[in-house]
Order: C-alpha cells, then structure tokens, then sequence
C-alpha cells in the first residue's frame, strides 16, 4: 500500500462526519441512480475491505472498515427514492450539518410521510373517506351534483384536505360548463 | 509458504466439498480414493475412534444411535425451535437440551454441542487438503446458507474454531457460486442463483459488473431441501408397506433408516433414468418371524406429483428474490443451479419455465459453492491487492431483517433486510427508572413485526453508565453486522461518550469459556485414519 492512499484514507476518516453522503461518494449533490450505482462500485473497488484483509496493521484495516461503512450507509440512503428526496431537502435545509447522516429520526420521517400520502389519498376520518369514496363513485358516473354534495360532505369533516378541494374545484367547473349552456337559472 | 493457503469448504447439510485456489484456477481436492465430495456424517466408533464422511455414512444403518447426521439443520437453533422437534422425532441419536436453551447431541454418553459435531466434518476437511497438498494449512473460508441468520452463522464460525481453522470469511452459498461462475469472466449481466441443497434452499439475484458482485436480494427457505423429497418417498414407501403387510416401518429407527436410504436412493435413480427399482432385502422381520423385503417401482410421473408442491414453493422465494431486487424473471440474463437437488430433471424444467431461460449447465452444482469459496479465500489473503487491486469484490446483504424488541411483543426495525453489508446503525435508548442503573434490550432478526414470529439473537444488558433521572440518560447502542453477516452490538453514553459495558444473557451460542474447552476437547479427539471405499468401519 502505497503512503498517498493511506493519506488519502486517514483524511477521509477524519472528515467522514463533516461529509454529506453526496460527499462520502464523491458525487456531486442530487446525482441520480444511476451515478450512486457508479459511484458505489467505483468507491467499493477502491475501499473494499477485502482488498485490505491482508493488511497486517490493524488500524489501518479498522480505518478502511469504517470508510467503507459509510460508503454501503451512502449508498442504501442514495439508492432509494423516497430517502434520496427526503435526504436531499435535509442537507439542503438549515440544518444541514445535523441532518449528515440519515438516523432513525429521518427513516421514521419518510415512512410517516408515505402513510400520511396514503391517508390522504382516501381521507383520514372513516367518514370522510366514505363521502369521498362515494364522490368519487358519482365523479365516475359523471353525477356532477350528487358528487358536489358528496364532497362537501367529505369537506365537513376534513377542511384542510387538499385533495378533497381539489375535487371540488373540479366538479364545481364541471357544473359551470353544463349550466353555461341554457342561461335560464334561478338567481 | 504454507500458511499462506485458505481452503474454500462448503460445509453443506448432506455432503461437504473442499477446494483451493492457490495461483491459479480454483480446484476441488479429492480425497485418496478420488472422492470428490464428502458426506457430512460423524460416526463415533466404540472404539473412541471417530469417522467422517462417506465411511461414515455407512454407518447410518449399522450404527444408527452413534451416527450424527444433518447437524447442519441443528446448528444455531434454540432447543424449543420447531426445527429441533422436527429432528427428534426422525434423528435415531440423541438430541438433549443444553444450558440456556442450546442443543446438545448425546453420542455415546457424550454431550457435545452442533458446532463440535461440524466442527469434525470441517476436520476431515483439513485432512482431506492437507493430505493432498502435503502441508497443513489452518485458514479457510466457509460457506453458509445466504438465509443463515446469525446464530448460525456464529455457530458456524465457532465449528471452524473448534476445528483448528482460521475461519477467514463466512461467506454465502449462493454469492460463491456467483463468484464461482463470474470469476475472471469480465462480463456484465444480473444473474440469478437457485440453490436447492440438501436441507436449505436459497435464491439470490445479483448483478455482476466486470468485477464487482452485488447481490441485490436474497431470500430463501431453511426448511426446504432435497431431504424432503426423500421425505415424501419414505412416507409412500411406508404406507404402501403397512397397507400390504400391516406393519409400520417408521416404529423402528433401524428401519426408518434403511428405508431413508431406500428414499435417497430412489430419488437419485428417479431423476437419472426416469424409473426407480426399490429394493430392500429383509427391511423387517413380521411377528411370525417371517424375513419381509421391500421391493416397489417408482415412475418420473409418479415421484414429480409427490414433490411438486415442494418445487412450486421454491418459486414463492424466487418471486419475493425478484420483487425485492425490482425486476421480472425476464430481467435475468443467467440461471446457476446449485446444489444436488437441481439436478432433478423435474426441478431443471420448472426452473426452465420460470424464467424461460435454459439454466446453466457448465457449473458442477455440487462443487461450484466449494470453488468460490477458494477464490474468495485466496483474496483475503492476497497481500499484493491492497497495492494493485483485488481480482473480484463480494458486495453482499444481510438476509433478515434486524430488529430489537419493544414492548407488548411487538419489535422495531432496525436494519432492514438486503442492506449491504458491513453496515452500522445507531439508535438511542433512555432508561424508564429513576436510579436505573441498567438496561436492557433483545435483538431479533425476521420479517414479522411481533418477536415470535422472529428468531432471537441475543439479549444484551448495558451497564456502567451514569445513574440519573428517568429519561435523563441517553444510551446510544450501535448495532454492526460485519462482513460475514454477524451482529455486533456496542452501548455508549451519549452525554459522556463513555462505553458501556454489554454482556450477552441468553444466546443460543458457545461461550468463550465453553469454546476454549470444545477447541481442548476436540484437539484430542482422533479422527479414524480413512479407510479406502468398500471397508465398513465399526
């Protein structure tokens, strides 16, 4: 092993916490699947601790051992789409340097996002979901005005609900379209 | 020179293989008598002597309660698991409980924990290199399934200790196949590895990358092995039998175990030339001293209906393999088939349909595993590849889900499953107690959210820290699992950054004091000189 490697290896190992994972793979921040993969094998020839297995000296292979663990922590983070977003808008944010590596805290973070995105596909009240669930029904059946109700209803049990409004919207424009038509409605 | 050889070994459930790669292509060693794999059978003669292998496997019949057999089905696994109950009720020798839920095997008056009785397999394994290349050699790598959770896998590197072996690496069944079969290839392509042996069955799929090889699943079955085919033609010749003669072989060990030959055989002739003639002269005498033969006839068809279910289960795996990885069957450019079993044209063809590719057929499915691990063993002791680079790179996963568990019997993940590996993970504790002066936690690995459903690893306790308040206390307990996929875990403080103190209260594993003594009494344990084929030892 020659001593520029083993200089190179003792600095990373020493500035292995102040790097993002971006870092840790030498890519450039918000590189995309394909150049984490590239980077992964690049960083595992090159740090791979069976490569080292030989090395007599102790501290240098625990050294390696702890790069590298880094590198396959980089890389499970990287890899998956939902953590790579989340770490993205993490490192980005204000508070970047506590956000370095991606701990429990931030892996409960994305699977409550992901339940939070599913419950708010169908609602999170049980009857605000069942009005949905019925608007969506009359949506289908192009029943504009029993669909307006049925969201409505939806809407009184969950006011903030993006998605429910967004419906709303929808059908409310709906129903201006059929009414435009003949302009004899009761004012 | 000579310590500078590791041996690959596939230490398998039913035959065992050794190989080395020493400057040049890997090459499996053959015993004196050109026996290229050996059974992993230990036969405790009256004598005090101790003979493995093939040899042994004679034995089974002759020497039924003395003979140890499919150890690997025991090894790492608590004595109240169901594996074990399954293995009481067919093993003819004993299998006891031992101190903090282990299993002991009884031989002879003797109790000697799983990894002792693999440990003499791995022996003869030694003798068999050492025989051959004229030198000893005391560094290997072995192999084990790629569903190896890591009380296995400990207790496997424990039967290498035990043995007087340096266990360099434990690497994956499937993966040094992988390798095995890429080595040197500089091809890129996603293969995938079906590994039926004799009683696990592993799939991984990986992608190979000129010289780097990631596995991006695994999954697998420990209950699934050729075994159970034999299985399903005792239990049909044992039924036939009583509906002809009223007489019910599974009563005796002596003849179940005939008839668990009769099976095995069978099952081999079945898949070789379509047809299977059984024939047991004197399996039995009847209450009337009459000397009673089995004799049936086995067609393809007949044998392909009693295990196709065994067979489909096998493609369950491979699409939870597929799924994890985020690819289709179609997405696999190469099939390796591993292990005895494939070599079953039933297995062969539902493998051809499933992937609609033809597998492989210049891999030896017996050997393939055995060769990788050589390739692999003459990498981690090549001094040059830190300097000039490494001919290949395994980036393995851990197979289980890692978990601790919380309360009401519920568990939390901690690692998931096929994460690559060495990986470390944090996470923080408090204590609940004013005053607590100790914590402790339970590490599981599995797929189901409640502990039960899991395999327990280990239970740790942490001390040594400061005492305080309730809550005041944060202790940060890193979980490690390394490169042969074993768990470490390390607690510290987290406002003094101080070490904790951690012991291990309940494992399935050897202590160390326990393992300086099996590495003492398996030194004096002689292993038979080996006979030349045809000579029974008794």
């Amino acid at each position: 092993m020659d001593a520029q490697f083993l200089i190179e290896v003792e600095t990373l190992a020493t500035v292995l916490d102040q790097l993002d994972y971006y870092g840790v793979l030498k890519l450039a921040p918000g590189a995309g699947v394909a150049d984490v993969k590239a980077a992964y094998y690049r960083e595992s020839r090159l740090y791979h601790p069976d490569r080292y297995a030989a090395v007599d000296n102790a501290a240098v292979r625990d050294m390696i051992g702890r790069v590298y663990r880094r590198i396959n922590e980089a890389y499970t983070v990287l890899r998956d789409d939902q953590k790579r977003v989340r770490y993205q808008a993490d490192v980005t944010g204000p508070d970047r340097l506590k956000k370095l590596r991606f701990t429990e805290a931030e892996e409960s973070a994305v699977q409550a996002d992901q339940k939070r995105k599913l419950e708010e596909q169908m609602g999170q009240t049980p009857n605000g979901r069942k009005f949905y669930a019925s608007a969506l029904i009359e949506i289908n059946a192009q029943r504009w005005e029993a669909a307006e109700r049925a969201l409505k209803g939806a809407l009184m049990y969950e006011a903030g609900n993006a998605r429910f409004k967004e419906a709303l919207e929808m059908v409310r424009a709906e129903l201006e379209k059929t009414r435009a038509k003949g302009d004899y409605r009761i004012k | 020179m000579s310590s500078d050889i590791a041996l690959g070994i596939d230490l398998g459930t039913s035959y065992s293989c050794v190989a080395v790669a020493s400057g040049g292509p890997p090459q499996v060693i053959p015993n004196e008598w050109g026996e290229r794999t050996h059974a992993s059978v230990v036969s405790f003669l009256e004598d005090g002597h101790v003979l493995v292998g093939n040899d042994a496997k004679k034995n089974i019949i002759t020497n039924a309660e003395n003979t140890v057999y499919s150890a690997k089905r025991l090894i790492g696994r608590f004595y109240f698991s169901d594996e074990v109950k399954k293995a009481q009720a067919v093993m003819p020798y004993g299998i006891v409980e031992g101190p903090n839920n282990a299993v002991r095997i009884k031989v002879r008056e003797k109790v000697m924990a799983v990894p002792e009785i693999s440990a003499l397999v791995l022996k003869e394994m030694k003798a068999v290199a050492e025989t051959h290349l004229g030198h000893p050699v005391t560094k290997a790598v072995v192999t084990c399934p790629a569903y190896f959770n890591d009380n296995q896998r400990q207790a496997t590197k424990d039967a290498g200790r035990i043995a007087g072996l340096e266990v360099l690496r434990i690497i994956n069944e499937p993966t040094a196949a992988a390798l095995a079969y890429g080595f040197g290839k500089d091809i890129s392509q996603k293969i995938c590895v079906y590994d039926l042996g004799g009683g696990t069955f592993d799939v991984s799929i990986l992608e190979i990358g000129k010289d780097v090889f990631e596995v991006l699943s695994t999954a697998g079955d420990t209950y699934l092995g050729g075994d159970d085919f034999d299985d399903r033609i005792m239990a049909w010749l044992a039924e036939d039998f009583l509906k002809k003669h009223g007489l019910d072989l599974r009563q005796n060990k002596y003849c179940l175990q005939m008839l668990k030959e009769a099976g095995e055989r069978a099952k081999i002739e079945v898949g070789r030339d379509g047809v299977a003639e059984i024939m047991v002269p004197g399996i039995c005498q009847s209450p009337e001293g009459q000397v009673i033969d089995l004799t049936q006839r086995l067609g393809a068809d007949q044998f392909n209906k009693m295990v196709m279910d065994l067979v489909q289960r096998t493609f369950k795996v491979c699409d939870e393999a597929l799924q994890s990885a985020r690819l289709t069957a179609a997405d696999v450019d190469a099939v390796i088939l591993v292990g005895g079993p494939t070599r079953l044209p039933i297995v062969r063809n539902s493998v051809r349909h499933y992937f609609q590719k033809e597998p492989l057929t210049d891999v030896d499915p017996d050997e393939v595993v055995a060769l990788g691990a050589a390739i692999q063993g003459a990498a981690l002791l090549n001094r040059s590849a830190a300097e000039y680079g490494q001919a290949s790179y395994l980036l393995d996963v851990t197979p289980l889900t890692l978990r601790v568990g919380t309360v009401g019997g519920f568990s939390e993940r901690i690692i998931d499953k096929n994460t690559p590996i060495p990986i470390e993970k944090s996470k923080t504790f408090t204590t609940s107690r004013d005053g607590q002066d100790r914590v402790k936690i339970r590490v599981y690995q599995g797929e189901d959210s409640k502990v039960e459903g899991c395999e327990l690893l280990g239970e740790f306790e942490f001390t040594g820290f400061r005492v305080s308040y309730r809550g005041e206390v944060q202790i940060q307990v890193t979980f490690e699992i390394d490169s042969n996929g074993i768990v470490n875990v390390s607690a510290t403080d987290l406002e003094t950054g101080q070490r904790t103190s951690s012991t291990i209260s309940l494992s399935s594993g050897l202590s160390e004091q326990d393992l300086k003594k099996a590495v003492d009494d398996n030194a004096g344990m002689e292993l038979s000189s080996r006979q030349p084929p045809g000579v029974v030892g008794r």
